[in-house]
């Protein structure tokens, strides 16, 4: 009676352990099936080239500030991001290497092959990701988000203009599977 | 005393299937944890902006639309090049 008495303690801690392992068993497949990493570059990107375009164009006129007598002003590059408050520090984990990149051409309705004025910002090596051809493999998953808007505007003059954004986010290495 | 070592004998014999029992369980578990993690792909969200009607809507390209209703001069070239956006990149 005795013995029994402890066999029967024994067996009931036994089938908690099991019960605790499946538990955990079955957390860990959830977590690793529908775990991070969850890659948001490509939503990221395209709010990034709205902003530029928000930032560039306002009810189809352009920003009076890319313009100085003589045409398009060489300056605005130095200032474009801190004028739209564009700030590429906020995410820790990536040290001093910034991941985000921008370029803004400007063409005109007559020469739609060369740009009449260009600028950009942040960091440029990420640009040739943008034009290698995207395989899906687990390298090429690991290469920047790139997105190109191409929007028409006027200036103050009226003077028609078509902009080009592309706008490219790195950050691989919280997106996408290491 | 023959009695009490057949006993024992049973013991043991319950004991090893419980150990081996629990030993498949952790291995199991372990093989559908890493089938999981194989499985499991990087999980790409999309946006798709749509209005009231359904209709996809671009934030840029509602751009384009007020400047169109400032000056709509070239509208066709300036459409076209426009709708390449993304082919050469």
């Amino acid at each position: 009676m005795r013995d029994k008495r402890g066999t029967d303690k024994i067996l009931s801690i036994y089938w908690f352990v099991v019960l605790t392992l499946i538990g955990g068993g079955v957390f860990a497949m959830v977590y690793v099936f529908y775990g991070p990493p969850y890659d948001v570059r490509e939503i990221e990107s395209e709010i990034f080239a709205g902003r530029i375009a928000d930032c560039l164009s306002r009810q189809g006129t352009l920003n009076p500030n890319l313009f100085v007598e003589e045409g398009f002003n060489q300056e605005i590059g130095n200032t474009f991001s801190e004028d739209c408050n564009f700030n590429f520090n906020v995410e820790e984990g990536y040290g001093d290497e910034i991941q985000y990149f921008y370029k803004v051409e400007f063409y005109e309705v007559t020469d739609l092959e060369y740009p009449v004025f260009s600028f950009y910002g942040g960091n440029n090596n990420w640009e040739m990701d943008c034009y290698i051809k995207k395989e899906n493999s687990k390298e090429y998953r690991k290469l920047a988000k790139c997105t190109e808007k191409r929007f028409y505007a006027l200036d103050e003059d009226k003077n028609q203009h078509l902009i080009k954004i592309l706008s490219v986010i790195g950050k691989s290495e919280k997106n996408a599977k290491q | 005393m023959l009695n009490n070592k057949n006993n024992k004998k049973a013991q043991v014999g319950e004991f090893l299937t419980w150990v081996i029992a629990t030993i498949v369980l952790i291995v199991v578990l372990i093989i559908f944890i890493y089938a999981s993690s194989i499985l499991s792909a990087t999980k790409y969200l999309k946006v798709n902006l749509s209005d009231d009607s359904g209709e996809s809507v671009d934030w840029v390209t509602s751009k384009t639309q007020f400047a169109y209703t400032i000056s709509s001069m070239n509208k066709n070239r300036i459409q076209g090049w426009i709708s390449q956006a993304g082919e050469n990149g």
